[in-house]
């Protein structure tokens, strides 16, 4: 049972969006100058204020957290009992070197779970102190959400968090992922997938009796998506096979024995990889040594892109190459319970469309078993 | 155990798991708690002492009590003993299990039918054999419990299509179409949570258009749709063009068995192939001579499948007049949609305590906001009876604001 759930809001997240930059990274004075209003701070207060009215035994939890606006305003209002600040922020305007310091109080108090209100550099933030040591769970108020710790509104994040804390959902992989925000106000686009946090995911359940579920961890079912890969791999010989990144694909190669860079593309032949974390020249380099190329990919963030998101590396030109048809698309059901659909974004509207035309695609979520899942715009 | 000297050590306690393993189903309250009937399964039964209308059978026609039935039973063992000494394949088939066979699938509109100790035993016994490694099995994702277990024992390849999702069906047949040597289609008739049926008509077009082989549990459709009752094939008018047409003896035909209904070869096949059937003894000959009689009245009393479709329609429009969401269901299933679990669980226990026999069904057997009560009709209900029933739906929704 959760008891201890540190808990930060990011004051300055999303300040960005409405004054027109694409984030707040590093240029909050300037959103401030634009005329921009805090949002982080009432999107938390939503958050705790729903999450509080309908779960029970709310005055059971420890809330540990920051002082003021980071979090102990937000916690008060709500009407939180049993506080503690842990941290408190020295200067007049909050950074997201404030954001690690507190997550480092909050591991230092051992916490179940870590509440947070930001966006995506928070998320950033929040898992480079964190890792996968603990489950964090976001509410959303960045100007850019990729990540897949976040509920999709106020309203959901509370929902999720009521749920879990009465175990009904489970934790699983969640992605981080950001836009380099330098990089993208000069004008390119690059989402990068950062690491792979542990998430609160809906379990997946196998009918053990006429109305008796059991619910299943999501490495169980990794484990038997890695067989099907094994077999797949197996009547294939003679294919090049990319694994692409995240963590669902990282467990399967783990399974198989292979050294898999969790972040990056590698690619495998004939028992072994080959090369690691290849970049888009060195995959093409391949492809001309070997026509024969299958790619298994698995939908990465909050949103269910298989391409484009945080795999930049499989460029339009890369995909042409391998097809569409020896693309593999794996997923464990709890992914696509959250995000039904499978969505690309290669940059390349003419493979856009060829892809959409598709309208569906078969989706791997078990051993030897396979769902339709839409491809969406 | 090892015995060492004068000491006994115990290596390990090999049946542990058995009381922590149900300690926990206890704890999460996922442990069945048996109801014990005093009477019959009837239309007034008593469940753990209390006098009950029951809705939550599946003995939709009131067969189980029908005296040609218990009468069939009855000369049958006279006649036959009650035991059948044997499996089918060696020296358990007895004159009167061929003739149920010939008789129901006359009654079918089929070539020649099967009859299996038991529905699962059809689908478990059956499914494996008809795909293998080169193949691919379609299911529609809300497909029955034991459809999915043959289907896991099967050395094949599987799809799963979004429920009755025509669109979805055919991109996997597309998709199949290049990459396996034969298809199977395998979904339920009527499903059994919802009450709704499956569309036959085009699922049997799109398989003919991809030369892929249908198989449909019908095992809530029989007895209950179609002219007759004769089930989901003369429902849509589509007799002998269903490839494997399974059902069961247990429900509306109100005695036990599992049966299939198809071509000769079908037959043939099934027999020589099925693990289930070919290693458990046969039924009784009581089993039988209930079973036959059961044919003999669905095909001489018509009006026990008008009854049950009578009071159906009787009580859904009610329920729904009142303000109930009755779902989507076409057939005597009528879920009764309230939203969270445990409010289903209360509606089900108040309903047991005024009277009314009838289980919730909760998540995640359904959707977290569609928790429901399952109640399902039976043709020997009064009218009186049904509006008792009506009455305290009404008052126990209005109680708990459901409506």
């Amino acid at each position: 049972m959760i008891s201890k759930i540190g808990f930060l809001v990011n004051p300055i997240a999303g300040m960005g969006g409405k004054v027109g930059l694409k984030g707040t990274d590093g240029v909050s004075d300037k959103a401030k100058s634009l005329g921009a209003k805090p949002v982080a701070p009432s999107k938390a207060l939503e958050t705790l204020e729903e999450f509080l009215s309908s779960y029970s035994q709310r005055d059971n939890i420890e809330w540990f957290t920051c002082s003021g606006l980071m979090g102990y305003d937000e916690l008060l209002k709500a009407g939180a009992k049993k506080i503690q600040v842990l941290y408190t922020y020295k200067k007049s305007k909050t950074s997201s070197d404030d954001t690690r310091d507190a997550c480092e109080k909050f591991l230092q108090k051992e916490v179940d779970l870590i509440l947070f209100c930001g966006g995506d550099g928070t998320a950033r933030d929040v898992y480079s102190v964190v890792g996968d040591n603990i489950p964090i769970l976001g509410i959303p108020s960045g100007v850019k959400m990729h990540s897949a710790v976040f509920g999709v509104n106020t309203s959901a994040t509370a929902k999720m968090l009521h749920e879990f804390v009465n175990n009904r959902l489970t934790i699983g992989d969640a992605e981080i992922m950001d836009l380099d925000e330098e990089r993208y106000r000069k004008g390119e686009w690059n989402i990068k997938l950062f690491g792979v946090a542990k998430g609160i995911v809906e379990p997946t359940y196998v009918q053990v009796g006429k109305s008796v579920f059991e619910s299943v961890t999501d490495n169980a079912v990794k484990d038997e998506l890695a067989e099907h890969i094994q077999d797949e791999i197996k009547e294939n010989p003679g294919f090049l096979y990319l694994f692409g990144s995240g963590g669902t694909i990282d467990y399967i190669a783990g399974k198989l024995g292979l050294k898999n860079t969790l972040l990056g593309i590698d690619a495998y032949y004939s028992g072994k990889i080959i090369c690691s974390d290849l970049n888009e020249e060195s995959i093409l380099k391949l492809l001309d040594k070997y026509p024969k190329t299958k790619v298994i990919l698995s939908p990465i963030g909050a949103q269910g892109f298989i391409l484009g998101r945080g795999n930049l590396q499989l460029s339009p030109q890369v995909i042409r190459k391998i097809g569409i048809n020896n693309i593999i698309v794996v997923s464990t059901p709890s992914k696509l319970a959250s995000t039904p659909v499978i969505r690309v974004d290669t940059g390349d509207k003419n493979l856009d469309k060829m892809f959409f035309e598709h309208e569906f695609m078969l989706v791997v979520i078990g051993y030897r078993l396979s769902r339709v899942v839409r491809i969406q715009i | 155990m090892i015995i060492m000297g004068e000491e006994l050590i115990m290596k390990r306690n090999p049946n542990a798991f058995l009381k922590e393993e149900y300690e926990e189903l206890v704890k999460n309250n996922f442990d069945w708690k048996l109801r014990m009937l005093e009477t019959g399964s009837t239309p007034h039964s008593v469940v753990d002492g209390k006098k009950v209308i029951m809705l939550c059978s599946n003995n939709y026609l009131n067969l189980s009590n029908h005296p040609r039935l218990v009468k069939g039973a009855i000369d049958a063992a006279k006649k036959f003993g009650a035991g059948s000494g044997s499996v089918r394949a060696i020296a358990g088939t007895m004159k009167i299990h061929m003739e149920v066979e010939k008789r129901l699938a006359k009654f079918k509109g089929t070539e020649a039918s099967l009859i299996y100790q038991t529905g699962f035993a059809a689908n478990a016994g059956l499914i494996p054999q008809l795909a293998g490694k080169d193949d691919i099995i379609i299911s529609d994702e809300l497909n029955h419990g034991s459809i999915i277990d043959g289907v896991r024992l099967a050395k094949t390849d599987r799809a799963v299509y979004k429920h009755k999702d025509m669109g979805e069906l055919e991109k996997v047949l597309i998709d199949s179409d290049k990459k396996y040597r034969r298809i199977l289609i395998i979904t339920d008739g009527v499903f059994s949570m919802d009450g709704d049926i499956a569309p036959m008509d085009k699922i049997v077009k799109l398989a003919q258009k991809y030369g892929a082989m249908t198989y449909v549990d019908d095992a809530h459709g029989e007895g209950v749709i179609g002219p007759d009752g004769r089930g989901i094939g003369a429902h849509f008018g589509l007799e002998g063009k269903i490839d494997v047409e399974m059902g069961t003896f247990s429900k509306a035909f109100g005695v036990v068995g599992g049966l299939i209904a198809g071509s000769q070869d079908l037959v043939n096949f099934a027999y020589n192939k099925s693990r289930t059937w070919l290693l458990s003894g046969s039924h009784p000959p009581a089993v039988a001579g209930a079973q036959l009689a059961a044919i003999d009245v669905l095909e001489t009393e018509p009006e026990h499948v008008k009854n049950l479709w009578d009071n159906t329609r009787y009580f859904k429009k009610e329920l729904k007049s009142m303000g109930f969401d009755t779902g989507e269901s076409e057939t005597p299933i009528t879920p009764v949609i309230v939203g969270e679990s445990s409010k289903a669980k209360e509606l089900s226990n108040k309903l047991y305590q005024e009277g009314v026999f009838a289980l919730p069904i909760v998540f995640p057997m359904v959707a977290k906001d569609k928790a429901r009560i399952r109640t399902m009709m039976n043709a020997g209900l009064t009218k009186k009876d049904l509006d008792f029933t009506l009455e305290k739906f009404q008052k126990l929704g209005k109680q708990l604001k459901i409506i």
